[in-house]
């Protein structure tokens, strides 16, 4: 049995969320509802380039959602991605269980074979 | 340095060198794992494990064997960016330690580097949050994930 890439880690989604900076404007999204590169950069140590960046790896995690706004875009967290991404994270004991489980089980039938 | 990691034990009724033939040859570690595996298990070898079909939304995931010591302990780092030489910081080390018990095999899987990459001190950091924000309705669902990981000194 073999786990679809659905079940296991999303390299992209992993690194999007994986920067403390990037955590922070998700945080600052979350607490105001949307935000711009440069009302963003208002709240935070970086520039307007640094955060529009963040923005863009965050959009193409799915993690955020942009919709034009004069010569901006306002950005809104996209909930289901992001709790996509916890879920994620909380499934990775359990499929290390069911990795382990499948090792016993492949590893014990060769065992078998080789006693017969 | 604090780092955050999943520890787990299973007793398996086969003998060392047949569980390390089972967590480290490629052709093994499809049947329990990947779609695929694209690797020498040779230490510093660099490969990659597939999931589903790459061609129709499946994902090839960065894979750089570590340590190779037949019967005792196979690692290997995962999820690094591709073309990016696996290491502390940028992916994740999954060891595997087999000790031999009565007429069987004790696995300890441990895999680490979560603290590294920002998940776990993000989850720390967020639980310690005063103000209420979105991560609270989110935060109950981390908690049965932060149980399963040990914080060392």
């Amino acid at each position: 049995m073999s786990v679809t890439a659905a079940e296991d880690v999303d390299d992209g989604l992993w690194s999007a969320i994986g920067d403390p900076t990037r955590r922070r404007m998700l945080d600052l999204l979350l607490i105001e509802g949307d935000g711009t590169a440069t009302s963003l950069a208002q709240r935070l140590p970086v520039t307007r380039q640094a955060v529009a960046k963040h923005l863009g790896v965050l959009d193409r995690a799915g993690l955020v959602r942009g919709t034009p706004a004069g010569r901006e875009k306002r950005y809104r967290v996209d909930d289901a991605q992001l709790a996509r991404a916890v879920a994620q994270l909380s499934s990775v004991g359990a499929a290390w269980d069911a990795r382990l489980r499948r090792i016993k089980r492949i590893a014990e039938a060769i065992q078998r074979t080789q006693q017969d | 340095m604090e780092f955050g990691t999943i520890e787990r034990e299973i007793y398996i009724e086969a003998s060392p060198e047949i569980v390390f033939e089972v967590v480290s040859s490629p052709g093994h570690l499809k049947e329990w794992w990947p779609d695929d595996a694209r690797y020498e298990p040779a230490p510093g070898a660099a490969g990659d494990i597939v999931f589903g079909d790459p061609d129709a939304g499946g994902a090839v995931v960065s894979f750089t064997v570590v340590d190779v010591r037949p019967p005792r302990t196979f690692s290997f780092r995962w999820t690094h960016p591709a073309g990016e030489v696996a290491a502390e910081g940028n992916s994740l080390l999954v060891t595997f330690d087999l000790t031999p018990s009565g007429a069987g095999t004790l696995l300890k899987m441990t895999e680490s580097g979560f603290r590294e990459m920002g998940w776990e001190a993000a989850v720390l950091e967020q639980q310690y949050r005063e103000h209420a924000t979105g991560w609270d309705f989110y935060l109950p669902r981390l908690a049965p994930y932060v149980a399963t990981l040990r914080v060392r000194p």
